[in-house]
């Protein structure tokens, strides 16, 4: 079969990669991606199973991810040294001349488009199909056909608990103003990277500033949501802005977990409710949007140490806006999510 | 690996065994007999959780060694436990593992003509009389006797009751005979032997490429170079060679499904392994066989069609690729432990999320979500490339009709797809985590799931077929020796295909209780979709009508593609009508449809691309008249195998059933030509899977010793024509890219009112650049 024609050039599957050339010609980092999310699956169906968690596997797991991450290492040790003198652009239309990865990215959000439009289908199959919890509520007690210590199932949306007060409500604003306010800064970092005329060293703060703050937000848009789920926060008295103590509970100590077949709420007397399907639906979403958060930090990593080696110039800037326009379109899918689930 | 997995898999089922004996039991109608499929391994449980060897049951009249097919008069009885005269003193079940029992009289009734217990009026016995005829094979046969002794309380609390348990073996003449064999034994071995096969040949061809140097320092950056190579030549070989393989395996599981046709109640695989057996062939014959030889051929052909050097993004390319073979592993788990996916490729809820589907549905999920990722990474990479590397002068209407093909393939793909990953996901979650998506108490609704895999399925299948139209509109006007007719239609037919078939795929759940208003809707649509795919029909054959058609092997199964895939299509065209399709639906008429469109189609179009396409990949001509005997073989035997089937369908024989019955007096029974007609497809199956080999022969063969190929042997005008037979790498100069003049075959350069009003939004003017 066809090897490679030219004996001046080296193999490099490790990488460091010299862009001169093109595109790496070898690369072991798909291989061992794959070998990774496939070992990571199976031990992860390994450790679970119907809800039971076996012990043991968690060093798979961690496995699974480490050889992953090792793929990615592999990866971006190709690309460290890019330096945008290889960034072929379009030939025809409709693109012509809008670089080739620039439209890449595109089709790809597209794709991703799709992804959450079908868990949106999810959601308003079940909202709109499954009877609210609070007009189940309303409709069984104005009947008088309310039985105590029964189970119903029906919708409870996180919202009921999340925007019961400000301060539940104040993560997900956080949350909201810090994506943002990240999207501001990665079009700064790329700004800063584009501008032709300034002294280098500028340059490299500046992008290097701009895209650690984007990962500190996108760190804090995580972290805020876990303490939303897991941790909770507690507000302390200050008597001379009138806010009183406060214990505000994460939602899976409020019982809104997705096992949850026996919840309740203080504003049902007497209810218990099978809330699996709202809370599954709740986490999921969520959850898949913040593994898209968690992706682009991975990402934002890799850059970040990038810009602090002064690697981005005007020749490759417009390698961060191939992720700026990842960053976009997550900020635009939470600006959705968070009303639908949070709020509504 | 298979240690943990067997570990894991025997807790399992002892703690079920554990929770089936003391919850509920396994047998049932206490004073009309014994029952229930478990009594053989969980006993008389109803009574008491374990046996007591105060009862002890006997089992007279067997001889030492039985004569063949003769009547033996036998007596159950028993003594012992708390049974005295009178109601309810005992009861018993009789199973032989072969020959017939008959019954004399009322105390004793037939489960079946293995199994005998007693009746209402035979409850109140301690010794029944039944008659055995042995079986005529002479073989050893096995008898398990449970008796029961109860106390006549009529309650079976309390632990009074008592039960045994008696084996018994009779001699034969023959001795112990063959064990049967375990299906899943033999599809193991198979597997092991094609995996053996594949890395002999595998080796082999290192060994040609490289005679003198045969030695591990020389192999082991051969395999580097291929394990991480990002070039779309070597990654389209990788995917070629992965299909080829999963074809075989596939084919292995379909022969082995049609011995157990063969004919009625063979007992070659038991109802619960046929389930993963046709799992398993499907998902394999699809995902693993149909896409990636699409995509073996689309990474080939589709950079060098349109004058590329690769694909937009190469490592992301061989991503696509890696994710499938680790992908195969994990769908593969639980084949080996007999725990594989029995939910059928399409994975119903809520069967799918159910506890009592195999372990292997868990890993058959992780595999598939493997598999989405690797097609959504696929359908970017090929749709950014088509749309930005053309080369100078092809416009989107200079493309060649493969390319076409595949960009709406692509299109539809990575649209389509990510809809079943997200209820993939879901359904690993139900599985793992314990969500409630499909968890029916919970409220979740498993028609969502239908939605979401159809929504996909849809698509998908046309995602198989349409690359083999673009390869079958290249092969025929090749072969007729001028340019398709109808370029232009030919183009709009199949983006119709491509639209269309995102509304039709509610065809699919006819059955499943939607609204007869939806169900007329996608009625008309799916009737719809037939006419841009007969435009092409149409186009194909005036094409040759215009041209002077050459017969080349390629050509043939051209030919042979236009006859099965009309033919597939037409049966097709039954299933919208709803009323046909209520009556056909889960019958093997489907299985005649969709194997007519699959193999007639899909499959008949990659042997056309691999007879037409071969010498320009590897730069040796094939061997011509094995082509042509492969051709008649494969063609007529394939018919002998999926026409019947259409008219099994229509009587009712149906799909996805381990077996089926001609006896009369079964109401599920067929005619009694039903089984001569499944043996005829079962010997036609085994012929068509032979004939293939004579392909995989003739292409090592070639490889060795074919004629050297030229450029273009065929006489065709697309670019990959134009280039070395192999390419060189990279296929094109970077910096010397190919530019196109002269496309006779298609339309004129000038560009449509549409297209000249599309370049003035898109194009920048040319002082500035589209970004900077």
């Amino acid at each position: 079969m066809s090897g490679y024609d030219d004996s001046d050039h080296p193999v490099e599957p490790w990488g460091p990669h010299d862009w001169s050339h093109g595109a790496p010609h070898n690369s072991f980092s798909p291989i061992f991606m794959s070998m990774g999310i496939a070992l990571f699956l199976f031990m992860m169906a390994q450790a679970w199973s119907f809800g039971t968690y076996t012990p043991g596997y968690i060093p798979g797991i961690l496995l699974g991810l480490a050889i992953v991450g090792f793929g990615l290492f592999i990866f971006w040790r190709q690309d460290i040294s890019f330096d945008g003198s290889y960034e072929p652009r379009s030939s025809g239309v409709p693109f012509k001349n809008i670089q080739i990865r620039k439209v890449a990215v595109w089709v790809f959000l597209m794709s991703e488009m799709m992804v959450f439009t079908s868990l949106f289908s999810t959601y308003m199959r079940y909202r709109l199909g499954i009877e609210n919890c609070g007009d189940m509520y309303e409709r069984l007690e104005a009947s008088h056909e309310l039985v105590s210590g029964a189970t119903y199932t029906c919708f409870e949306p996180a919202s009921h608990l999340i925007a019961s007060s400000g301060w539940h409500l104040t993560p997900g604003a956080i949350n909201t103003f810090a994506l943002i306010l990240s999207s501001f800064t990665i079009v700064q970092a790329l700004r800063y990277a584009k501008m032709p005329d300034i002294d280098e060293e500028v340059r490299r703060r500046k992008v290097y500033r701009y895209l650690g703050s984007t990962w500190c937000l996108a760190v804090l848009f995580l972290t805020l949501k876990m303490v939303e789920w897991f941790i909770g926060f507690h507000i302390p008295e200050i008597g001379f802005l009138g806010i009183s103590e406060q214990n505000i509970h994460p939602l899976v100590a409020e019982g809104y977990t997705i096992n949850a077949d026996a919840y309740t709420h203080h504003d049902y007397h007497d209810f218990i409710m099978n809330i699996q399907v709202s809370a599954s639906l709740f986490y999921v979403t969520t959850g898949t949007h913040g593994a898209h958060v968690a992706g682009g930090i991975i990402g934002l990593s890799y850059m970040t140490y990038k810009a602090w080696r002064g690697g981005y110039t005007p020749t490759n800037a417009v390698s961060i806006e191939y992720f700026g326009l990842y960053w976009h379109f997550v900020d635009l899918v939470w600006v959705l999510v968070f009303p639908f689930f949070y709020l509504y | 690996m298979e240690r943990r997995t067997a570990m894991t898999r025997s807790m399992v089922v002892l703690v079920f065994i554990a929770i089936a004996m003391v919850v509920s039991p396994a047998v049932n109608s206490l004073p009309t007999g014994i029952g229930g499929d478990n009594i053989q391994s969980q006993g008389c449980n109803c009574h008491n959780t374990l046996p007591s060897s105060n009862v002890i049951p006997s089992l007279a009249g067997l001889p030492e060694e039985y004569n063949v097919s003769t009547t033996y008069t036998l007596t159950i009885s028993f003594s012992g436990g708390p049974a005295e005269g009178g109601v309810n003193s005992g009861g018993f079940n009789l199973w032989a593992s072969d020959g017939d029992f008959s019954v004399v009289d009322a105390t004793v009734q037939a489960r079946s003509p293995t199994e005998l217990t007693h009746t209402e009026a035979g409850n109140d016995y301690r010794s029944w009389t039944i008659e055995w005829t042995s079986p005529d094979h002479g073989r050893n046969v096995d008898f398990i006797l449970h008796v029961n002794s109860v106390n006549g309380d009529g309650a079976n609390t309390g632990g009074i009751d008592e039960w045994n348990r008696l084996d018994v073996t009779v001699a034969g003449s023959a001795g112990a005979g063959l064990e049967a064999a375990d299906a899943f034994k033999v599809l193991g071995t198979l597997i092991m032997i094609s995996l053996v096969l594949l890395t002999v040949t595998i080796l082999y061809g290192f060994y040609r490429t490289n005679p003198d140097n045969f030695t591990w320092d020389y192999l082991a950056p051969w395999i580097t170079g291929w394990l991480t190579s990002t070039d779309h030549k070597r990654i389209g070989t990788l995917y070629f060679v992965q299909g080829l393989f999963f074809l075989g395996v596939g084919g292995i599981m379909a022969m082995m499904i049609r011995v157990q046709l063969a004919g009625p109640d063979t007992g070659f695989i038991s109802q619960d392994q046929y389930n993963q057996f046709f799992t398993l062939h499907g998902t394999t014959m699809i995902f693993l066989a149909a896409m990636p030889l699409i995509a073996g051929f689309a990474n080939w052909i589709v950079p060098l069609q349109i004058g590329a050097p690769d694909l937009a993004l190469p490592r992301i390319n061989a991503l696509s690729f890696w994710l499938q073979p680790f992908a195969a592993l994990l769908i593969f788990t639980g084949v080996f432990s007999g725990e594989g996916a029995d939910t059928g490729w399409t994975g119903y809820a809520p069967y799918v999320v159910s506890a009592g589907a195999h372990r292997g549905v868990t890993f058959w999920v992780a595999g598939q979500i493997m598999l989405v990722a690797s097609s959504t990474l696929t359908g970017i990479n090929f749709l950014t490339t088509i749309a930005v590397m053309r080369a100078k002068g092809m416009g989107w209407m200079q493309m060649p009709l493969f390319t076409w093909s595949i960009l709406v393939a692509n299109v539809m793909l990575f649209l389509s797809i990510p809809a079943f990953g997200i209820g993939l996901i879901q359904v690993f979650l139900d599985r793992t985590i314990s969500t409630a998506f499909y968890d029916m108490a919970a409220g979740g609704d498993p028609l969502l799931w239908s939605h979401l895999f159809w929504y996909f399925g849809h698509p998908e299948v046309y995602v198989v077929i349409v690359p083999a139209f673009g390869v079958i509109s290249e092969v025929i006007a090749t072969s007729a020796r001028r340019s398709i007719f109808g370029y232009r239609s030919m183009v709009y037919a199949m983006a119709g295909i491509g639209l269309l078939s995102f509304i039709v795929y509610g065809h699919h759940m006819f059955t499943s209780g939607m609204s007869p208003t939806l169900r007329f809707v996608t009625m008309l649509t799916t009737m719809l979709v037939a006419v841009p795919t007969g435009i092409k029909i149409f186009n194909w054959l005036k094409t040759m009508h215009g041209g002077s058609l050459v017969y080349r092997t390629h050509t043939l199964w051209a030919l042979g593609f236009l006859v099965t895939f009309t033919l597939g299509g037409i049966s097709g065209m039954y299933f919208p009508a709803i009323a046909m399709d209520l009556h056909l639906h889960e019958t093997y008429f489907v299985v005649a449809h969709f194997h007519y469109v699959l193999v007639g189609g899909t499959v008949f179009g990659m042997f056309a691309a691999i007879y037409y396409w071969y010498p320009k990949m590897t730069g040796r001509m094939l061997d011509e008249r094995l082509g042509t005997l492969h051709f008649l073989i494969g063609f007529i035997s394939y018919n002998g195998i999926f026409w019947p089937m259409h008219r099994l369908g229509v009587v009712g024989m149906p799909r996805r059933t381990h077996t089926y019955f001609i006896t009369t007096d079964d109401f599920t029974s067929l005619p009694e030509w039903a089984a001569d007609w499944n043996l005829f497809i079962s010997v036609s199956a085994f012929i068509f899977f032979f004939s293939n080999l004579i392909l995989v022969a003739n292409m090592l063969t070639s490889l060795v010793r074919g004629q050297k190929a030229p450029a273009d042997p065929w006489g065709g005008w697309s670019f990959e024509w134009m280039v070395s037979s192999p390419p060189p790498t990279p296929s094109f100069d970077w910096n010397n890219l190919p530019e196109l003049r002269d496309a006779n075959e298609h339309i004129a350069n000038e560009p449509t009112r549409m297209g000249a009003w599309f370049n003035r939004l898109m194009v920048p003017d040319q002082e500035e650049e589209a970004s900077n």
